[in-house]
């Protein structure tokens, strides 16, 4: 894990710094010359509430080029959450679209979108979100299940990436029988088993102890780098923030900074 | 996703809330129990209305009449707007060219005044019903012989079961020259009168030599004659009758065999001379006794049975002035199979014949218990639709509980259509099992009510509680389809029940996982 500069993460809890990455505000600057993977162009959602309607979203404009681990940053109620929702179709936006891997993801129909994320998409959740009545095996194979891989071919995979998160003696215990981190583990094994282009993680080190934390940070961008995947992580945690290559600040729903983070320093 | 995968997910969810799962099946244990077993009450009423029916008679066979001729119960609706309704040998021949009819004969009777003797004169009978069949479909008929075979030549005829009960001994004193036909008690013993009309109950194996016909109609020949015209008719009538009962008068005070033998063996003699001149008189051997059937006609019990060519010679013969016959008044259709009674006797009915069968009571018996069945039924499906409201509430809230993971697997790229398949199939399942086990089930409170309405368990009682028999009266029948219904039926309860929590289920966003709720 070369790639992470040991003096950019504190392994200590400390309180978030709120302003301390936020950079000039102004339109997403072009990054490498990689090809885009995700590009969201002048998006908006709203949302109605009760009589008036609450702009969530406004004027997003964002490339993410293949291979980048982008991390949106923002405070609570600053719309990261939003954002991912609309990246990973699970929302529809009001205006503007969201383009994944040249595919408009903001007009694809339901079987369409579930036949995307299939093929495309991972998901870390912050709340791990791990089927409970399958075991550890199982939660893993089962994007490989929803693809119709057949059970013996698909358990030897999610075998496979068990071990390699390190939870090779734990294989059939079920979600309640593990800890936060090793239940966030088999996340991350479940969203990285079916190689997908794009995952999003959403607060991924949310639940977690600061020693934890590291771990899986550590694991999602390991992950990420050894198949050249693009990583979108939302977090309000600076800490977490040093991981990605690029962190792009979102308040009150507009990009306010998108700074480049400088790995060969 | 896989079919198998679906249905291992719905297996492990079902087995998550097993009590749940097994509270819910037992509704529909119970809800298909309650149908097959009311149903199975309606089929063991219609089975033994069926049984009834048979002792009744044959369902199959269908009497036909020329027009205007049948007066009992139930108009003939045919107007016999045909003029091709003469109930000849013709109508017989295209009654057998109908699909599903298996023979049909004409039946002649014989409307004279006769007289049977038997061993030269000594045993007389003076009545007697001379019937004609043809006989090539006396089996098709359903006529059914104790011994013997059927007639092949002229001069052979069929005897009833008592025919030669209908004889007295001209020989013995009044008193004791006629014997009496035991009756059957149904117990096993049998009701026996001595000729002066003393009866009394004795066992079948106790019967004496006085409940015994005075002769064998198989080994004996019988001599019919035929009475005919005014004049000759009635006076060889009166002097045969004078002629026996002189006979007899002069017996009563003598106790001479020879003296009495004489004298009335003349008397005989004469009577049948008197009426012979015209060729009246046919000697006739049987070659086979009858089994009585009150269906058939007294022919079977105290009369003869001939082949309807025989009947039609002895009447040209001994009746000169009677026209040749060529139409019968009555015939008889044998249909192969008693689903198809109903269309050959429609079919005969627009030929411009009247017909009568059991057809009809049969429908009525038949409508009658589909009601009492329905009835039942629907009695039974009440509780199947308490179930049906037990396995909604049951998927409904497994829906609710499951909210998140349904929509973590729809954010994992999980299709709707997987989603929904696995919803109705942990429903489904439910009917199917809730089915399987009721059918086990009501199988045996259906062979416990048969051995309680037989009144006793034994080996042989719970083999006919099961499958039934000859004689049997079941009270609770369960017809193989009627298992196939209530499995099909229950699992399509569950699926329609399945079908409004899986359309809940499938509408829970994907964003609902995405939520950072705890």
């Amino acid at each position: 894990m070369a790639i992470i500069k040991g003096e950019s993460v504190s392994r200590a809890g400390r309180p978030v710094g709120l302003a301390r990455s936020i950079g000039p505000a102004g339109p997403a600057r072009p990054t490498k010359s990689a090809r885009p993977m995700i590009e969201v162009k002048n998006l908006r959602k709203e949302y109605p509430v009760v009589d008036e309607t609450v702009v969530a979203l406004e004027r997003i404009n964002l490339t993410i080029p293949k291979g980048q681990i982008c991390c949106i940053y923002g405070e609570s109620g600053s719309g990261k959450s939003t954002l991912l929702n609309q990246l990973a179709g699970m929302e529809k936006p009001t205006r503007g679209g969201v383009r994944i891997g040249g595919v408009v993801v903001s007009e694809l129909d339901e079987r369409e979108l579930a036949a995307f994320r299939q093929r495309h998409l991972g998901f870390v959740f912050q709340s791990y979100n791990l089927l409970p009545n399958l075991n550890a095996i199982e939660n893993v194979a089962m994007p490989l299940m929803f693809r119709g891989v057949p059970k013996a071919k698909r358990e030897a995979i999610a075998r496979g990436i068990l071990k390699r998160v390190g939870l090779g003696r734990r294989m059939t215990h079920y979600p309640t029988q593990m800890s936060g981190g090793q239940q966030q583990r088999v996340g991350i094994a479940r969203a990285f088993v079916a190689k997908p282009q794009v995952v999003f993680a959403d607060e991924p080190t949310g639940n977690l102890d600061s020693r934890t934390k590291v771990d899986v940070m550590e694991m999602i961008v390991g992950f990420a780098r050894e198949l050249d995947q693009t990583i979108v992580l939302v977090t309000h945690d600076d800490n977490m923030a040093q991981y990605a290559d690029r962190i792009v600040t979102l308040l009150d729903g507009r990009i306010v900074g998108d700074k480049l983070i400088d790995r060969a320093a | 996703m896989r079919f198998t995968d679906i249905l291992h997910l719905c297996s492990q969810n079902l087995f998550r809330r097993k009590s749940r799962t097994i509270l819910t099946v037992l509704g529909v244990i119970v809800g298909c129990c309650s149908i097959v077993t009311m149903v199975s009450i309606g089929s063991g009423i219609n089975e033994m209305n069926e049984q009834s029916l048979k002792q009744m008679g044959d369902l199959t066979i269908i009497n036909v009449y020329k027009q205007g001729n049948y007066d009992g119960f139930g108009a003939s609706n045919s107007t016999g707007g045909q003029t091709d309704n003469k109930l000849d040998d013709k109508a017989i021949e295209s009654f057998k060219q109908i699909p599903g009819v298996e023979g049909a004969t004409a039946q002649m009777s014989l409307n004279y005044t006769i007289t049977m003797t038997a061993d030269n004169g000594r045993y007389i009978a003076t009545y007697g019903d001379v019937q004609a069949i043809d006989m090539s479909q006396l089996e098709n008929m359903g006529y059914k012989l104790t011994e013997g075979a059927a007639p092949t030549k002229s001069g052979e005829i069929l005897a009833g079961q008592y025919l030669a009960y209908q004889f007295y001994d001209k020989f013995r004193p009044e008193g004791s020259n006629v014997r009496y036909q035991p009756q059957d008690a149904g117990d096993g013993t049998y009701w026996t009168c001595d000729s002066t009309g003393n009866c009394s109950q004795v066992p079948a194996d106790q019967l004496g030599e006085e409940s015994k016909p005075f002769f064998n109609p198989m080994n004996t020949e019988i001599t019919l004659t035929i009475q005919t015209g005014d004049s000759s008719g009635g006076g060889s009538a009166g002097g045969s009758g004078g002629g026996v009962m002189m006979g007899v008068g002069g017996m009563s005070g003598s106790t001479d065999m020879g003296g009495t033998g004489s004298g009335s063996g003349s008397g005989t003699g004469s009577g049948s001379a008197g009426a012979n001149g015209s060729g009246n008189t046919f000697k006739l051997r049987a070659t086979g006794v009858l089994k009585e059937d009150y269906n058939k006609g007294s022919a079977t019990s105290s009369g003869v049975l001939m082949d309807i060519s025989q009947l039609k010679d002895m009447i040209a013969k001994a009746d000169k002035s009677a026209a040749k016959t060529t139409t019968y008044e009555q015939a008889l259709v044998k249909v192969s199979d008693i689903t198809q009674v109903s269309d050959v006797e429609q079919q005969i009915k627009d030929m411009g014949f009247s017909t009568s069968s059991y057809e009809e009571i049969r429908k009525q018996m038949e409508e009658q218990s589909r009601g009492i069945q329905m009835a039942l039924g629907g009695i039974g499906a009440v509780s199947l639709l308490v179930a049906a409201i037990g396995i909604t509430n049951t998927m409904v809230m497994s829906v609710t509980e499951r909210t998140r993971e349904i929509g973590i697997m729809k954010a994992l790229g999980c299709y709707v259509r997987d989603i929904r398949i696995m919803f109705l199939g942990e429903a489904g399942f439910i009917g199917l099992l809730g089915g399987v086990i009721g059918c086990l089930l009501s199988a045996v409170i259906s062979i416990g009510i048969n051995l309680v309405y037989m009144g006793g368990v034994s080996g042989e009682n719970i083999w006919h509680a099961i499958v039934g028999g000859e004689n049997v009266t079941r009270l609770s029948v369960i017809p193989w389809w009627l298992f196939v219904f209530a499995i099909l039926f229950s699992t399509a309860i569950g699926l329609v029940s399945g079908f409004q929590p899986a359309n809940k289920a499938v509408k829970i966003p994907a964003l609902d996982a995405i939520k950072n709720q705890q």
